[in-house]
C-alpha cells in the first residue's frame, strides 16, 4: 500500500466517522441485544440439552470409539485421509500451512482495496476452507454417528476400573482354583475391603468372571452386550448357558430375537472363554451354584483327586450303583427312599443308610423330590443321570477349579471348632442347636430357629457370614466379626458357618417358631448374661469391649451418660443402639445393674474404712504436705477435714458422689483438676477413701 | 450530591476523558454484524464467569474429577445450569471466534491501519481452541479420556519433537493424573492470563484505530 493510498483511506475514514453515531448509546444498544440473544440461548441449552456426562473414564475400555468436540471433527476427519506414514500431513502440516496464511493474511493481501468483489482470491480462498470444514464435519458426523445415548459400554470393564484397578492395576493374575467370589465378597486378604457391602452378588460374579477371563468378557459385550445386561446371565445355570451358547441361533429363547449364526462365528476358544466369563472357574462358587441344590453345601468327600474328576465329568453315567432289591427287604427300601426324600420322616433310616449308602454317597443323602423316584432309584440301581454329565458342560478350568474346593473344603470342616464357638457366642440367644428361644435383649420378641433346612437353604454363606460379622442392630445382634469390633476373626466366623451348613441335610430343628415357650419378663441380670456378657465378660471384666466393673469406668461416667451409651450405641464399635431393641426400663435396670457389678466387685472388704485407721495415714503422706498450715482445706484432723476449705464442707457423709473431696481424688471436678497435682492416688487408697465417705464419714 | 462525587473523582482519575475516548468516540455507520465481536466478549466473560464458579467445587484430580463434576451438576444449587452454560459457551465461543474472524476477512478489515488487531485476533482463536482442548478433558468422562489420548498422540506425529511433545502434554507416556493437573493448570492459569493480554491488546487498538468501516464499491 502506497503512502498516499494509507492518506487517502485515512482521510475517507475520518469522513465516515463524521457522519457516524456515538458508540454509546447506539452501537452499545445492538451488541446488548445480540449479547443477550447470545445469553437467552445459552440459557435455553444449558436447561433444555444440559452439559453431557458420559461413564466414568475407563482406561481399560478400549473399546470405546473417541470423539473429540464437534468442532475439531473436521480435523480428525482430515486424519482420515492421510493414513499411515501420510498422517503428519494432515496433522500437522496442513494446519500449520492453514495458520500461517491466516497470520499472514494482512502481508499477503495488500492492495488497498476492501469491498469483497475487488478481493476474489481471498474471498474464494477463505470460501472454500470454510465450506470444507463444514463438509468435512457433516462427513465425519454421517461416517461415524455419535454413540447411542444407552451407553450399554462394557459395564463390568467400568466396575472393573473403578473398583478393582486403583489397587490392582489393569489386570490380576489369579492362581486357578481361587474362590475369588468370596475373596471379593469378604476383602479377604491384606487391606482389601469386604466388597459384598457395596457390589451386589451378580456384580461380583461378573467381577470374579472378568479377572478370570477377561477375553470371555469382551466376547459378551460383542455378541451379547446389545440384548443381555451381564448381571442377567452371570452366574446362570449353566446347563442353559451351554446350550445357549451351542445352539446360537437355534436356542429356542433366540428364536426371536434377530441373531446372526454366531455358533459359526465364534471359534470353541472363545466358546470357553466365554463360558469361563459367565461362570467363573471358581470352586466355591461353581459348587454353591451347580452342586448345592442337591449335594447341600457342607462338602463331604473322601476320595482321590482323578475319582472326583471322573465322578464330576461323568456326571449321573458314573453311577454304578448295586440293585438294591436284591439285598434289602421292600420295607427297608421303602424307609430309604422316605428317608432321602425327607430324613426327619424317617430317623430310624440313618443306620440304614450309613451302612448301605454312606460308603459311596458320604454323609450327604442324595435328595429326591418324591418317594417314588428314590424308590426306583435305590431298588433299581445302576446309572440314573440324576446329575448331569458335567464334563459335556464345564469348561475345564472350571472343571479343576470345581475339583480342587471339593477336595479343600472337604478337608477343613472345622464343625468341632464351630461348635465350640457356637456354644461360646451364639448358644445363649440362639439355643444350642440354633433352635432360637426368647429374645433375651428384646422382651416378647422370639428368636426364630437358625437351623431350619428352610432358613439355611434361602441364605448362602456370604449372607451367613455378614450377619455374624455385622449383627442385626434391628434385631438386637451386635456385630461380632472383629473388622466391626465384635470377637470373632475371619476363619472363626468359617467355622460357625460351617457349622450351621452340617445343620442343613439334617437340621435339628424342624418346629415352627410358634412353639417356642411364652415370653417372660426379663430381667437386668438376664439381658447381662445373655448380651451384654459377650462383649464385657460375665462379671464385667471386659473382653473386645471395655470393662465394666472397675472404679475407673464407674467414675468415668454418671448414669445418664450410661443410659446414654446404651440407649444410642457408640459409632465405630460393636456397640449397637441398644435403645431400639430394650425398653428405658430396662436400661434403667441394666445401668444399676452394671453399677452393682464395680460394687460388688471392688468391695472385697464390706468391713468398715476407719478414718484412723485407714485414711489419716493416705491424708498425712499424699495430701497434709500442703493442705494444712496453708490456709484452704486443712488435711490434718478429723475436725479440719469435715470443715475447712473454702468450698466446704468437701465431704458430704454418705455420698461420695457429691463429695468435693472424692472428686478431686477422682479428676471429676467441674473446671477442676486433679489431686494430688502428682498423679491419681492408688485405686485401692481412693476407694478407702470413698467407702469411708460412703459409709457416713465417721470419726473412727 | 452524585456530581459532586463524579467530580471529585474525575479531578483525581480523568475518568470523563476515559468515558468520552470508549463510549463517545464516533463510529462510522456499520451493520448487525459487527455486533459479532462485542458478542464474543460476552460469551468469554460468561465462560469467565462460570469457570471461576466451576472452580469451587472441581476437584483436579482423577479419584475426584468426575465425582465433583457428578456433584456439581445434581448437587450444588444450579450447578447444573452453571455446567451447562460454560459447556455451551465453548462451543458459543468458537463458533462466534470463528463468525466474527469471518467478518473480518470479508469486509478486509485486517487491513492498514489494522494489522495488528489482525494478529492478536489470530492469538486469541488459538487460545480459544486451546480452552476447548484442554477443557474437554477436565470432566474426566469416558469422552474426555479418549477424546485427549488421541488428540495428544496426534501431535506426536510431528516430525522429530512429537514424542517429546507428548510428552509435555501427559506429563509422561501415558495419559495419568499428571495429564489431568496440567490440562486444569493451562486451562483456568496459563490460558486466562494470556487472554487478558490479547483481550486488553485487541480492544486497545479497536478504540484508538477506529472499526472499520463497510467498505464501499469503489473501495
Amino acid at each position: 500500500m502506497k503512502e498516499e493510498e494509507k492518506k487517502e483511506y485515512l482521510e475517507r475514514y475520518e469522513e465516515e466517522k463524521k457522519k457516524g453515531v456515538p458508540f454509546y448509546p447506539n452501537i452499545l444498544f445492538k451488541d446488548a441485544i445480540v449479547s443477550l440473544i447470545m445469553f437467552v440461548a445459552l440459557l435455553g441449552l444449558a436447561f433444555f440439552v444440559g452439559a453431557p456426562l458420559e461413564e466414568r473414564a475407563n482406561p481399560a475400555d478400549t473399546s470405546y470409539t473417541p470423539r473429540p468436540e464437534w468442532y475439531f471433527l473436521f480435523l480428525f476427519q482430515l486424519l482420515k485421509y492421510f493414513p499411515g506414514r501420510l498422517e503428519v500431513i494432515g496433522a500437522i502440516v496442513l494446519p500449520t500451512i492453514a495458520l500461517l496464511l491466516l497470520a499472514a493474511l494482512p502481508l499477503l493481501d495488500r492492495s488497498a482495496r476492501r469491498h469483497f468483489s475487488s478481493r476474489p482470491l481471498v474471498i474464494a480462498g477463505s470460501s472454500i476452507v470454510v465450506v470444507g470444514i463444514i463438509v468435512l464435519t457433516v462427513l465425519s458426523v454421517v461416517e461415524a454417528p455419535p454413540p447411542a445415548e444407552t451407553t450399554q459400554g462394557d459395564q463390568v470393564a467400568a466396575l472393573y476400573t473403578e473398583n478393582c484397578a486403583p489397587c490392582h492395576g489393569p489386570s490380576i493374575s489369579v492362581p486357578m482354583g481361587t474362590n475369588l467370589h468370596s475373596v471379593i465378597a469378604l476383602g479377604k486378604h491384606e487391606d482389601m475391603p469386604a466388597w459384598n457391602a457395596d457390589l451386589t452378588s451378580d456384580e461380583i460374579d461378573a467381577l470374579a468372571g472378568f479377572i478370570q477371563s477377561p477375553g470371555g468378557n469382551q466376547l459378551f459385550t460383542q455378541y451379547c452386550g446389545d440384548c443381555h445386561e451381564v448381571s442377567d446371565l452371570v452366574a446362570g445355570d449353566l446347563l442353559e448357558l451351554r446350550r445357549a451358547i451351542d445352539l446360537g441361533a437355534e436356542y429356542d429363547a433366540h428364536d426371536d430375537a434377530d441373531i446372526s449364526d454366531w455358533s459359526q462365528e465364534i471359534t470353541a476358544e472363545q466358546r470357553t472363554s466365554l463360558l469361563n466369563f459367565l461362570a467363573a472357574p471358581d470352586g466355591q462358587r461353581l459348587f454353591a451354584l451347580n452342586c448345592s441344590s442337591c449335594h447341600g453345601r457342607s462338602v463331604a468327600y473322601s476320595g482321590d483327586q482323578s475319582d472326583l474328576e471322573v465322578i464330576i465329568s461323568q456326571g449321573g453315567l458314573h453311577l454304578d450303583m448295586p440293585p438294591w432289591r436284591d439285598a434289602l427287604e421292600a420295607s427297608q427300601l421303602d424307609a430309604l427312599a422316605r428317608y432321602v426324600v425327607d430324613p426327619s420322616s424317617e430317623p430310624g433310616a440313618t443306620d440304614l443308610f450309613a451302612s448301605y449308602c454312606a460308603a459311596c454317597h458320604g454323609e450327604r443323602v442324595p435328595q429326591s423330590e418324591n418317594f417314588d423316584t428314590a424308590r426306583e432309584a435305590i431298588a433299581t440301581g445302576g446309572a440314573h443321570e440324576l446329575m448331569p454329565v458335567w464334563g459335556e458342560i464345564l469348561t475345564s478350568e472350571q472343571l479343576a477349579a470345581l475339583v480342587n474346593y471339593t477336595l479343600d473344603a472337604a478337608q477343613g470342616a472345622g464343625i468341632d471348632f464351630g461348635q465350640q464357638l457356637f456354644a461360646q457366642n451364639c448358644a445363649s440367644c440362639h439355643g444350642d442347636f440354633g433352635e432360637g428361644g426368647p429374645n433375651p435383649a428384646l422382651q416378647g420378641d422370639i428368636i426364630a430357629p437358625i437351623s431350619t433346612a428352610e432358613y439355611l437353604t434361602t441364605r448362602d454363606d456370604v449372607t451367613l457370614r455378614a450377619i455374624i460379622s455385622q449383627g442385626q442392630p434391628n434385631f438386637g445382634m451386635s456385630p461380632f466379626g472383629s473388622a466391626y469390633g465384635g470377637p470373632l476373626d475371619d476363619d472363626e466366623i468359617d467355622a460357625i458357618v460351617a457349622l450351621m451348613r452340617s445343620w442343613e441335610d439334617n437340621p435339628p430343628v424342624e418346629f415352627p417358631p410358634e412353639v417356642v415357650v411364652p415370653p417372660v419378663p426379663l430381667s437386668a441380670e438376664d439381658i447381662y448374661d445373655a448380651v451384654c456378657s459377650q462383649c464385657h465378660g460375665p462379671a464385667g471384666e471386659g473382653l473386645v469391649g471395655p470393662e465394666l466393673a472397675g472404679e475407673a469406668f464407674a467414675s468415668m461416667y454418671s448414669d445418664q451418660e450410661l443410659f446414654a451409651i446404651i440407649d444410642r450405641g457408640r459409632e465405630t464399635t460393636a456397640m449397637i443402639a441398644w435403645g431400639e431393641i430394650l425398653t428405658s426400663e430396662q436400661i434403667d435396670q441394666l445401668v444399676f445393674f452394671i453399677r452393682g457389678l464395680s460394687e460388688s466387685q471392688d468391695t472385697p472388704t464390706p468391713s468398715a474404712a476407719s478414718f484412723s485407721n485407714d485414711v489419716v495415714p493416705i491424708l498425712q503422706a499424699k495430701c497434709a504436705v500442703c493442705h494444712g498450715s496453708l490456709g484452704g482445706w486443712n488435711a490434718d484432723g478429723y475436725e479440719n477435714v469435715m470443715t475447712t476449705g473454702d468450698n466446704a464442707p468437701v465431704v458430704i457423709p454418705g455420698d461420695p458422689q457429691e463429695s468435693l473431696l472424692a472428686q478431686w481424688l477422682l479428676g471429676t471436678v467441674p473446671q477442676g483438676g486433679l489431686m494430688p497435682p502428682s498423679g491419681m492416688l492408688p485405686q485401692d487408697e481412693i476407694r478407702l477413701i470413698l467407702d469411708w465417705i460412703a459409709e457416713g464419714a465417721l470419726d473412727n | 450530591m452524585a456530581s459532586r462525587l463524579a467530580n471529585w473523582l474525575d479531578e483525581r482519575l480523568a475518568w470523563r476523558q476515559v468515558w468520552d475516548a470508549i463510549f463517545l468516540r464516533k463510529v462510522p455507520k456499520i451493520n448487525w454484524l459487527f455486533t459479532l465481536g462485542s458478542a464474543t466478549l460476552f460469551v468469554g466473560v460468561n465462560q469467565a464467569v462460570t469457570g471461576i464458579l466451576l472452580t469451587l467445587y472441581y476437584v483436579p484430580t482423577p479419584d475426584h474429577a468426575y465425582n465433583s463434576v457428578q456433584y456439581i451438576t445434581t448437587e450444588v444449587t444450579a450447578g447444573w445450569l452453571i455446567r451447562g452454560l460454560h459447556h455451551w459457551g465453548a462451543s458459543a465461543l468458537v463458533v462466534l471466534t470463528v463468525l466474527h474472524m469471518l467478518r473480518v476477512i470479508f469486509h478486509g478489515a485486517y487491513k492498514y491501519p489494522r494489522e495488528v488487531t489482525w494478529w492478536t485476533g489470530v492469538g486469541l482463536l488459538l487460545i480459544v481452541i486451546g480452552f476447548g482442548f484442554t477443557g474437554y478433558l477436565l470432566p474426566w468422562d469416558q469422552k474426555a479420556y479418549w477424546a485427549t489420548t488421541v488428540g495428544t498422540r496426534i501431535a506426536e506425529v510431528t516430525p522429530v519433537i512429537g514424542n517429546w511433545i507428548l510428552r509435555i502434554m501427559r506429563g509422561g507416556e501415558e495419559l495419568s493424573a499428571v495429564t489431568l493437573a496440567r490440562f486444569f493448570g493451562v486451562h483456568i492459569w496459563v490460558l486466562p492470563a494470556t487472554v487478558l493480554l490479547l483481550v486488553g491488546a485487541h480492544l486497545y487498538l479497536i478504540i484508538h484505530i477506529g472499526i472499520s468501516a463497510v467498505p464501499k464499491r469503489e473501495e
